[in-house]
């Protein structure tokens, strides 16, 4: 078990979502950052869908109530057992009575916390992971807060020596401007030409309404093509007949501020959506912070498939390398 | 079949987006229930969603499993090959309750006029208007009087999108809170461009604000028997017709939900979009008598 | 003179010098503040993260003004 003596500003249990219930508006949810979350449950041998905590900016002190490994990965919150310092990315051996603590961010946006076995939460519709606008699914439906007591379940799939790493060159970095590949498409016929190249072209800044529902961009206006609203569409030339809206996917309400809808986003509404984040790059969307700078990459769907392929035989060959 | 222009889009490498029109119409959606419900029974190895919308469509799938590409030709082709008209659509009638002009969401719209188009006036009074009609009861009648189709379901879980099934120069339109209210009682019942809501949990929201359900349509604890299954009690394709109640059966009906006994008032239907759209008068009449008398 | 101390930001945010709009500010420059009292708020994703003193003193200056968006590791407040 795992004892919550500081929260953090949002600690959260995460798996690989709940997927397959868009139809009745339920969201994705799970981990922001999958490769971080999948890589971290490689290193303590948990099985693949095992649910972890996410941390997010503001690190959680916690007091282990048993002997266990553990391994954080994701952004760089320098972590500490009784004050010292350990590393990321690596099998770790706590004792019982041990605290782990962290330092103020030093980059990315997001730590994944995999204790061997998994977090023990009730499964809601095939999924551990917590969806706080509704209070469903992880430890009570919430964050966690102080006092809370966390147990694990035994999901745990192959034993790991503690001090297993993955190689350097397996460790994303994350610097504070990001290049986040899209495909162009959806509603985006709603935008003028000059806008969309001006979506393509702008250094965009990373507002302080950036969570697990979207991210929120400052920077330039947008416009879009005049036309009489069709029937249903509502006023606002930003306006469409409400549609779904994929995880990743782009809309600028009223043309300022694009905002890229993540896993607990709303799953649909009137909004014109212009483009959608690849799915290798949700992974960085998820460790992008306040004030980061964005800037949107136009790619084809072969380039996507061809990122996700890279990822994917990465994630392998660190799961046959531990 | 259809002569309207379908758009074909990828939203990355996990989505297709399908926009059946621009605007929104019994017939796209009709179009776009025909050919996702096709597509389930098909139980395509590698589609992980499948979310029919008001007048699109969208589908999440895994591209380890199936090729998008083959995929949207497959989309494509069924839209080719599908009369969405003739198609039997298994349904519910689901008798929803409603307290118009309730305390609750009078006292929730009056603290965002500010918000508002018009400040002096209530969202009732207000979308009245707009519309046409003399009084708020005539406006009330003209929402209880003929069924609405589930269009789509989403936003939070739940939440039903709900276009009147009557001719399009009946249609009620209004728009959006100028800018949203940051508060919108649970249970709800507004109406945003062309289609009405029930909020399923209390939230920010846009919509005009008309009363309240007295029963819930998301239920998170389950202890309701028509959420037995389901944490959500809509499904696309129901037609719900809203009636009109007095504070006494609100109340009564609020006791039931309270001590796990309410159940809607509902009957499974079967219909062929062709006899909705040939006539939308009968239609309506066969609603009513086999919710209520049949 | 005492050493000054500076407190940094542990999030990047919004900074706020006061609960909410309607209120005073938490502290002036001037006062004296022991450890653990409050001196302004970050706000991020609908988070509200209070700014403590770590260690008694007086308040020399501020660095940020209200309402100021605010990096990881920015000077908020000098002590001395």
């Amino acid at each position: 078990m795992i004892k919550v003596i500081k929260a953090g500003l949002q600690t959260t249990v995460q798996d690989r979502g709940r997927i397959g219930f868009y139809e009745i508006g339920m969201p994705p949810s799970g981990a922001m950052d999958q490769y971080s979350y999948t890589v971290a449950n490689l290193l303590v041998g948990n099985a693949p869908h095992a649910a972890a905590l996410e941390i997010t900016y503001l690190g959680p002190e916690l007091e282990f109530g048993s002997d266990t490994r553990i391994s954080l990965t994701g952004g760089y919150l320098p972590p500490k057992i009784n004050g010292q310092a350990v590393p990321m990315w690596e099998t770790l051996e706590v004792k019982a009575g041990d605290v782990l603590s962290f330092d103020f961010v030093k980059s990315g946006a997001r730590v994944y916390l995999a204790v061997e076995g998994g977090i023990d939460v009730p499964v809601i519709m095939n999924s551990r992971s917590t969806y706080t606008l509704i209070g469903i699914g992880g430890f009570q439906g919430r964050p966690l807060a102080a006092g809370d007591i966390v147990h694990t379940a035994d999901m745990k799939e192959k034993d790991v020596p503690v001090g297993s790493k993955i190689a350097d060159t397996d460790i994303p970095v994350f610097s504070k401007s990001h290049e986040i590949r899209v495909i162009v498409g959806l509603c985006s016929y709603r935008l003028t030409d000059e806008s969309k190249a001006t979506f393509l072209h702008t250094e965009w800044t990373v507002t302080p309404e950036a969570n697990r529902i979207g991210y929120r961009h400052r920077g330039e206006r947008l416009q879009f093509v005049e036309r009489e609203q069709p029937f249903g569409a509502g006023s606002n030339p930003s306006n469409v007949t409400d549609l779904g809206y994929p995880i990743g996917s782009i809309q600028v309400p009223d043309g300022v501020e694009p905002i890229v809808l993540l896993h607990d986003a709303v799953t649909g509404g009137g909004y014109a959506t212009i483009a959608t984040v690849i799915s290798t790059d949700l992974n960085r969307m998820g460790q992008i912070k306040t004030n980061d700078k964005v800037r949107f990459v136009a790619v084809s769907l072969e380039e996507a498939l061809q990122a996700r392929r890279e990822t994917q035989a990465k994630l392998s060959r660190i799961a046959a390398s531990l | 079949m259809s002569t309207m222009k379908t758009l074909y889009e990828y939203g990355g490498d996990e989505f297709i987006f399908v926009q059946l029109s621009e605007e929104m119409s019994l017939e796209s959606n009709f179009t776009g229930m025909a050919i996702t419900r096709k597509l389930k029974e098909r139980q395509i190895d590698g589609i992980l969603d499948i979310c029919p919308s008001n007048a699109s469509y969208m589908i999440r799938f895994n591209p380890d499993i199936v090729d998008p590409a083959a995929l949207m030709d497959e989309l494509k082709e069924m839209e080719r090959t599908t009369d969405p008209f003739d198609v039997t659509i298994s349904s519910r009638l689901v008798d929803v309750p409603v307290l118009f002009e309730d305390p609750w969401t009078h006292e929730a719209l009056m603290r965002f006029r500010d918000r508002h188009q018009d400040p002096e006036a209530t969202d009732l009074q207000y979308s009245a208007r707009i519309n046409g009609y003399d009084n708020t009861e005539d406006f009330i009648a003209a929402i209880t009087s003929a069924p609405f189709l589930v269009s789509m379901i989403g936003f939070v879980p739940g939440l039903p999108w709900c276009f009147q099934m009557v001719q399009r120069e009946k249609q009620i339109e209004v728009p959006k809170y100028v800018r949203p209210r940051t508060f919108t009682p649970e249970r709800a019942f507004g109406f945003g461009g062309a289609f009405s809501v029930i909020y399923p949990v209390q939230g920010a929201g846009g919509y005009q604000l008309y009363g309240i359900a007295p029963a819930p349509i998301y239920q998170k604890e389950q202890t309701l028997p028509d959420f037995k299954d389901s944490m959500v009690f809509p499904q696309q394709g129901d037609i719900f017709r809203y009636r009109s109640i007095n504070r006494d059966e609100y109340d009564d009906i609020r006791k039931q939900v309270e001590n796990g006994t309410f159940t809607y008032q509902k009957k499974d239907f079967t219909f062929t979009p062709k006899e909705v759209l040939a006539d939308l008068e009968t239609f309506s009449e066969n609603v009513m008598r086999r919710l209520y008398h049949d | 003179m005492s050493e000054k101390k500076v407190i940094l930001s542990p999030l990047p945010g919004v900074f706020y010098r006061k609960p909410s709009p309607d209120q005073p500010d938490y502290v002036q420059e001037g006062d004296m503040v022991k450890s653990g009292d409050i001196v302004g708020l970050i706000e991020v994703m609908k988070n509200f993260y209070e700014v403590k003193v770590e260690e008694d003193g007086v308040i020399d200056r501020f660095s940020v003004e209200n309402e100021t968006i605010v990096d990881v590791d920015q000077e908020l407040v000098v002590l001395r």
